[in-house]
């Protein structure tokens, strides 16, 4: 128990000495002020759960509705945790070969996998609940429901351990995870097995019987006992990985730009075998739904109501753009002393950023264009919004990047991952969004919204005609900063 | 070849690189050496134009390397793993390289042949990327990247440390050929004072940022190096 302790301390040390952590820690009380943010607005749902259950289904029982709800809670926490949650296996490394004997290592690795914000979500959220809304049943039933919660969240973080751990080594597991979520999903949609009403029985039961619960807790032990049997003969890991064959791809359709051809497929292959930019541009696809909630009717139908949009258009078909747009050269930082050595000119290198961009964008303006079939003036909007976002936006990107000097490690993920950002990303973010809405609001509200999308529309084409030329400043401005980028880069 | 003047580097108030006046001859095969902190990458990379010159210039064909790119095109170099892009396979590398000096892939693979001894069955259809190949792989794939571009001038850092034994003679006959037949010009920096007394034609030898001593090379180079390396 007491080496628990040490390894507990040496983690909250890596944690506060990291080289990326206490580099900034204006950063970190950011971050940290975003995680307490969410718990604390999880919190405040928790309280009001039992009043909005009351409200929002009058004439439902909270209570029942609450258990109906569960099962699909911890079905759609396991899914987060799929993407959220990653395995502390590298800080075993160092004590490997140290005199320490493995089940207390085993044990380690499973008690710190317990301390991560994901184990506090469902706790804050659902345990309030237990005693606010279960008023009419006696203080076993709310007990027995804390045990089973508690018991579930358990469960989920141990299993989805195991289960990584399992799909590290072989791709079927992964597969059979999201096979089986799926499976169940359409049970419950065919009404073959609804979820609600297995939920709903289920705890109910629990709060009658509250021994029940103990079967959550055993559920949780037994996820407990698979991830230490599995670690206690696994913990050489990294003998079995079986890394899959690694073949050569080309895309030689991209040759016909020549060398600026090269370099963007260079930047493809950077996006699909690394993970951070990987999970970025998931990201940015899965922004491109972000016109559901703001292509509205209601809004379409207000006079002039169009100006709320743009700010979505921009959005919508500029979503990667804006989200790779803002780490341009930093995602190449751990070869930029390579490609600035080799036989690529730098006009070269800005020309296939800008190309990157010209591709990415119309694609993802083709996508969004099914759109149309909410508002057919949505396609006119968003044909503005995309050649703004072809022709300003990405010389604003390239612009900005060379002010950018902080690197990035592309194998770490994405989620609160706040590597290689400073003032400029967020003044990039902030610039991008709003110079649109600046100048299409006052020509839509003076005129009318035609005006201000031809005008945005305009700037966009007229500038990325103009390419060459910006081509060149951004030339100038490149060489005035490049020793402070090549400088930062090296740094690691 | 290349023209060194007034060259300084001055990090934090402490000059690491100050070389009054150097010039390298075509066809020269130059040692670099000197210890730990001695200046021999900053020297590669400020001719490089990775690093900005506190004062002076590294003229290379008589062009200022800071203010035109033209040099690009006939200068090869690898100094370390920044120099790699670790998610290609390396045969992915090699075509990138090789496109860049309009290359075809045929080219490339015709190229590769040539190395068929020298990556001793490690390196090509490995189904790797770079990153996950050993220290010394990524070596050869940075190495035999450098020589596919045909450069005039080739700039290599501690190209030895991270090779096999067979790896390093392989690399010093290559060396030699090509200084030789090709008249190409080389610097090679290294702490391996047989390998450079072998190699070299003339050695330059850094201290501190100093170039104490630039001598061509004599049956005597080696006793002089170590001589002077001993402790």
């Amino acid at each position: 128990m007491n080496l628990i302790f040490t390894f507990l301390s040496h983690e909250i040390k890596a944690l506060i000495r990291g080289s990326g952590a206490g580099k900034s820690i204006a950063m970190q009380i950011f971050v940290g002020i975003i995680i307490i943010y969410c718990l604390a607005s999880a919190f405040l749902l928790g309280i009001m759960l039992d009043r909005l259950l009351t409200k929002g289904f009058p004439q439902g029982n909270a209570v029942a509705i609450f258990c109906s709800f569960l099962l699909y809670y911890f079905l759609g926490d396991l899914v987060f945790r799929f993407f959220m949650q990653e395995l502390p296996t590298l800080s075993v490394k160092p004590y490997l070969c140290k005199n320490i004997r493995k089940r207390s290592l085993v044990s380690f690795l499973n008690i710190r996998s317990v301390f991560h914000y994901i184990n506090l979500l469902p706790l804050i959220l659902l345990l309030p609940f237990c005693f606010s809304g279960l008023k009419n049943y006696n203080i076993a039933g709310s007990i027995a429901l804390v045990l089973s919660i508690i018991g579930l969240t358990l469960f989920n973080n141990f299993l989805l351990l195991y289960l990584k751990r399992k799909s590290i080594l072989q791709l079927k597991w992964f597969i059979g995870f999201f096979a089986g979520l799926l499976i169940l999903a359409a049970l419950d949609y065919f009404n073959v097995l609804p979820l609600s009403y297995l939920s709903e029985q289920l705890f109910i039961a629990v709060i009658r019987q509250p021994l029940l619960s103990l079967a959550f807790i055993g559920v949780a032990v037994w996820a407990w006992w698979l991830n230490t049997s599995y670690l206690r003969h696994n913990l050489y890991i990294e003998e079995k990985i079986s890394i899959g064959v690694k073949t050569s791809a080309s895309y030689s359709w991209l040759s016909r730009w020549g060398t600026t051809g090269e370099m963007v497929a260079l930047d493809f292959k950077l996006i699909f075998r690394n993970k951070r930019p990987r999970s970025v541009v998931l990201m940015s696809s899965l922004l491109l739904l972000y016109g559901f909630i703001f292509y509205r009717p209601e809004y379409m139908n207000l006079r002039n109501g169009l100006g709320y949009l743009v700010f979505a258009a921009i959005f919508v078909t500029g979503s990667f753009i804006i989200n790779y747009g803002n780490f341009l050269f930093a995602w190449q930082s751990s070869h930029f002393d390579g490609l600035m050595a080799n036989n690529i000119s730098i006009r070269q290198y800005i020309k296939s950023k800008l190309l990157l961009f010209s591709l990415a964008g119309t694609v993802s303006f083709l996508l969004t264009s099914f759109y149309a079939f909410i508002d057919w003036r949505l396609l006119p909007l968003q044909l503005a919004a995309f050649l703004f976002n072809v022709g300003c936006t990405s010389i604003f990107s390239v612009y900005l990047a060379t002010f950018s000097n902080k690197g990035i490690d592309l194998g770490k993920s994405a989620t609160f991952n706040y590597q290689g950002t400073g003032v400029a990303q967020w003044v990039y973010a902030l610039l991008v969004l709003l110079v649109p809405v600046a100048i299409y609001a006052p020509l839509a509200i003076l005129f009318n919204y035609w005006v201000g999308m031809a005008a945005l529309g305009g700037i966009g084409l007229i500038s990325w005609l103009m390419q060459p030329w910006w081509i060149e400043i951004l030339y100038k401005e490149f060489k005035k900063r490049k020793y402070v980028i090549l400088d930062g880069f090296r740094e690691k | 070849m290349i023209k060194v003047h007034h060259l300084q580097k001055t990090y934090k108030g402490v000059t690491v690189l100050n070389i009054p006046q150097l010039e390298i001859q075509t066809g020269e095969l130059i040692g670099l050496v000197g210890n730990n902190g001695a200046g021999k990458t900053t020297l590669l990379r400020l001719m490089l134009d990775l690093i900005s010159a506190t004062s002076g210039e590294v003229y290379i064909k008589s062009e200022n390397v800071a203010k035109n790119e033209d040099w690009k095109s006939y200068t090869a170099a690898y100094l370390d793993d920044g120099f790699l892009i670790g998610y290609l396979t390396p045969e992915e590398y090699f075509y990138f390289t090789g496109s860049l000096h309009n290359r075809s892939k045929a080219d490339v693979d015709d190229y590769l042949q040539e190395f068929t001894d020298f990556f001793d069955g490690s390196i090509l259809q490995s189904g790797k990327y770079i990153r996950d190949l050993s220290k010394g792989n990524q070596f050869k794939v940075g190495i035999a990247a450098c020589l596919m571009q045909n450069p005039e001038l080739l700039l290599l850092d501690e190209p030895f440390s991270n090779l096999d034994p067979t790896s390093q003679s392989r690399l010093v006959q290559l060396l030699k050929q090509l200084q030789q037949q090709k008249r190409m010009t080389i610097i090679v920096s290294s702490h391996d004072l047989n390998h450079i007394a072998d190699l070299s034609t003339r050695v330059l030898l850094l201290e501190k940022g100093n170039l104490i001593k630039d001598i061509h090379r004599s049956e005597q180079t080696l006793d002089e190096l170590e001589n002077y390396f001993s402790v």
